[in-house]
């Protein structure tokens, strides 16, 4: 039970935030056809500028707000400076346009700080136990579930309610017929980018306050999963990311905890990816499939 | 493509010679100014081609996204290996390798071959789920394929030693062993582009929809393209390790199956020169890349990055296509080596199968598109079917085609129940149609269009007699433009078009959607006589939509009006004119 109960924590804890980056990523996708395979990359791109504000010994709240907003400007500023060009592109290439663009962020972190692990600092509290019966959670287990409830709170609310979140909506499922009824594109698909950094970045806030340290390549660990949750989910179902994500989270820890004793820690990956590829032999769409319906 | 095979076969053979040459001169010139290191940089070049035109065969082909081919050179080279290793080094280095493997030993030869033989049996398995599926989908699966191998291959410590792989391979001497391995590369993937199962899997590339339309079964399509890549890239394998001398995971990460993937799209997937010239370029521009970094720091890598995250970004932003695009030398060998073949006096084969849909019925969701609805079209006759907007007239040739299920109904040609048969198996049975809007071999040329509705009609209508694809061109009068992209046609050239890639498929019927949409009234008047004329020479019957209701009325022998899911009139059009129920759904006046 004590650890089952655990297990739920910590994969609830590994999955929020899988879940954080596939809605990012099923967002995108949803406005203008890309699997963005450098939405990871602004992680790093917080994970610099948390690093590079700590050795001027800037406290850790101001360092949460600094993460998030660096992740929301590289982010609208990728779209601007790449993605635009190649908006009307076949899906193909956008994606081999993310590619490129990861490749580019590892090389130029390597370039301009350096290819070693920068640690620094981390929230000292976020580790003090709390004890509820005989599971003993950290702070930061039950900050990152608050967290991940209040941010996809938000989301749903943002989503439904305002104009941004209608047109994107609609983006989402034709955008041409959006943008006949007068939503402009440049403003959903930048305002979609801007949200997708934000979602990016709250999950950055997650991951360094539990591992405070910038690597060149810090985002690619992440990056698979979350594109692996937002498939699964079905790409461009929002509902669908966010259960992708903690379904893969859960699936981790599970695994890990009850596949027999001698089995090696890292065959565990060998154990989700194979099942992962058995979910796509079942349902190629995933697991909510967006109706697309192709005229012919 | 309908040329001989020897033909064929001898222009797979120049294309691979020309190529072959022009690296082998490249290589001689770049080797006899340096020294050995260079020679190590061509033994790369030349690996790193055969990987990237295994990948060529499958992704150039079927526009399907893999992660995961280099999972099957690395078993093809764990392969090699475990048979090629001298048994007194592989007792030391594996003493408790399985299944007896430890007495085992094998030459070269036999080793690489053993090596694309179990790269194909595990490529088999994987490659019958990537075919069901496609897209992103498939795409995912090979993904999962290349981290399960890795993680298999990093723990599997009694057959593979682990992370630190396994040295002692005996090397090839010299690199003319590596040369005729990658020339035979070429070669396969050069006459794979000539064969035709290489042109479905284009076609299922090209259009999703279209292709099955035409009688391609997308899953056989995709899986020939992906087992003759599987060997390709199990050649690659085997050579690579033979090459080096030893393997280990780190040689085929995921970072790894994205150079290659750049490779292959810098230069053009979609052709084997391109993969040529893309591999050439990365190659050398990453080697450049590398000397300019510090060899006394850790971060020697960061510059081959970020020369390939810069050329891949580039071709991306400039010329997605590649830098090749379609452009190619197989390609335009084939142009200039085509034999035109005399036109066959052909008769009109003799049909007697009517086609008959009967109480159709088809409910999207709480929609009803289709309420009973039916017709009949016997053999050589033109039907046209009209109807207002909405009135279930496309939904009604999508269910005859196999494209949407129905509810309840029937459809049959002749004796042959189509009822709850697939698109491919409708075109297969001998009915062909075009679509609304236009769906074409868009990056193909019109020539290449009609010849792969051609070449399924040889495939799966043996029956008929051969088609006459130049004559089919000629009458839509598209002679002048038969080797330029069909992308690139005008609108009612891309309709005429389409009407001959149909025909070409030698059907029993013809189904029309919309022929005449977006054409000028004489272009639409000249399309009655391309239309009649095309379907006589291939002895089809004829069921069109239209709206031009001249164009209907000069068309048809027999018209059929659908309105809301329902037929509410049908005779000559003239009857059909003067019925009032047809006034009443056009005019909406309740007579």
């Amino acid at each position: 039970m004590t650890t089952l109960l655990q297990n739920l924590v910590d994969g609830f804890g590994r999955g929020s935030t899988y879940a954080l980056l596939a809605l990012g990523i099923s967002l995108i996708f949803g406005v203008m056809h890309l699997v963005n395979f450098a939405h990871a990359e602004l992680i790093t791109v917080g994970a610099y500028v948390a690093y590079g504000l700590s050795t001027r010994d800037v406290n850790w709240w101001v360092l949460i707000v600094a993460i998030v907003v660096s992740s929301v400007v590289a982010s609208i500023a990728i779209e601007r400076v790449a993605f635009r060009w190649v908006r009307n592109a076949s899906p193909f290439t956008m994606l081999l346009t993310s590619f490129a663009i990861e490749r580019l962020s590892h090389a130029l972190w390597q370039v301009l700080v350096s290819p070693k692990k920068k640690s620094f600092p981390g929230p000292g509290w976020a580790f003090d136990t709390w004890k509820l019966g005989s599971v003993r959670f950290e702070i930061m287990d039950l900050l990152t579930i608050a967290i991940t409830i209040g941010v996809l709170t938000l989301t749903a609310l943002v989503f439904r309610r305002t104009l941004f979140g209608i047109a994107v909506r609609g983006a989402a499922e034709d955008f041409d017929a959006a943008r006949l009824m007068g939503v402009r594109a440049n403003r959903v698909i930048s305002g979609a980018f801007a949200y997708a950094g934000f979602l990016a970045g709250v999950a950055a806030v997650l991951i360094l306050m539990r591992s405070p340290t910038a690597e060149p390549t810090l985002g690619a660990d992440w990056l698979l999963k979350a594109v692996v949750a937002a498939i699964i989910g079905g790409l461009g179902s929002f509902s669908g990311a966010v259960v992708g994500g903690l379904a893969l989270g859960l699936a981790e820890v599970f695994l890990r905890s009850y596949l027999p004793d001698g089995t090696p820690q890292r065959l565990t990956d060998a154990f989700v990816f194979g099942l992962i590829a058995l979910l796509f032999i079942a349902r190629p769409s995933g697991l909510f499939k967006v109706a697309t319906a192709e005229r012919v | 493509m309908t040329d001989p095979w020897w033909l064929r076969v001898a222009r797979s053979a120049a294309a691979t010679a020309i190529l072959s040459i022009a690296l082998f001169v490249a290589a001689v010139v770049y080797t006899s100014t340096g020294g050995s290191a260079r020679e190590l940089l061509v033994k790369e070049l030349l690996v790193n081609l055969m990987l990237v035109l295994g990948l060529q065969v499958f992704m150039g082909n079927t526009g399907i996204l893999s992660f995961g081919h280099l999972a099957f050179a690395q078993v093809a080279a764990y392969a090699v290996a475990i048979c090629a290793i001298p048994v007194a080094t592989k007792a030391q280095q594996l003493p408790d390798l399985p299944f007896g493997l430890g007495d085992v030993h094998f030459g070269p030869l036999a080793a690489t071959l053993i090596g694309v033989l179990v790269a194909l049996a595990l490529g088999a398995v994987v490659g019958i789920a990537v075919a069901r599926t496609g897209g992103l989908a498939a795409a995912m699966i090979t993904l999962a394929v290349l981290f399960v191998v890795d993680q298999v291959v990093k723990n599997w410590q009694e057959l593979t030693k682990g992370a630190g792989g396994l040295s002692g391979v005996p090397i090839l001497r010299g690199t003319v062993w590596l040369w005729l391995a990658a020339a035979l590369a070429m070669f396969v993937a050069n006459w794979f582009g000539e064969t035709r199962a290489g042109r479905f899997a284009v076609a299922t590339r090209e259009d999703e929809i279209a292709a099955p339309s035409l009688g391609i079964g997308m899953f056989g399509a995709r899986l020939t393209a992906w087992t003759v890549s599987i060997v390709v890239i199990g050649l690659a394998g085997s050579l690579r390790v033979q090459t080096i001398g030893s393997t280990n995971p780190r040689q085929y990460t995921l970072d790894a199956a994205v150079l290659v993937l750049a490779m292959l799209v810098v230069g053009g997937m979609r052709t084997v020169t391109g993969a040529v010239v893309g591999t050439a370029i990365i190659t050398v521009g990453n080697e450049t890349f590398r000397q300019l970094g510090d060899p006394q720091r850790l971060d020697i890598e960061r510059f081959p990055d970020l020369f390939l995250g810069g050329a891949l970004l580039l071709v991306m932003l400039v010329r997605p296509g590649g830098l090749l695009g379609d452009v190619d030398l197989a390609g335009w060998l084939r142009r200039a080596t085509r034999r035109p073949r005399p036109a066959a006096e052909r008769a009109a084969p003799a049909r007697s199968a009517a086609l008959v849909a009967e109480d159709v019925e088809v409910r999207f969701g709480g929609f009803t598109a289709l309420d009973g609805a039916g017709l009949r079209v016997q053999p050589g006759e033109v039907i046209g079917l009209i109807g207002p907007n909405g009135a279930g007239k496309t939904t009604l040739f999508n269910v005859v085609t196999g494209l949407v299920e129905s509810q309840s109904g029937v459809v049959r040609l002749g004796e042959h129940d189509l009822s709850r048969s697939r698109p491919h198996e409708v075109a297969r049975a001998g009915l062909a149609r075009t679509f609304q809007n236009l769906r074409l071999f868009a990056n193909l040329s019109v020539r290449e269009n009609v010849t792969i509705a051609a070449l399924a009609a040889g495939r799966y209508r043996r029956d008929e007699p051969p088609v006459d694809v130049d004559g089919l061109i000629a009458a839509a009068g598209l002679t002048e433009w038969a080797d330029r992209q069909a992308r690139t046609l005008d609108y009612g050239n891309q309709r005429r078009l389409e009407l001959a890639r149909a025909a070409a498929l030698s059907p029993e019927f013809l189904l029309l959607d919309e022929p005449t949409s977006g054409m000028s009234d004489d272009e639409s008047a000249a399309m009655v006589a391309q239309v009649r004329t095309t379907a006589a020479s291939v002895g089809a019957g004829v069921l069109v939509i239209d709206h031009d209701l001249a164009f209907i009325t000069r068309i048809s022998d027999h018209v059929v009006v659908l309105s809301e899911g329902v037929v509410i009139a049908e005779g000559t059009p003239d009857e059909v004119r003067r019925s009032p129920a047809v006034a009443a759904a056009y005019l909406g006046t309740h007579a």
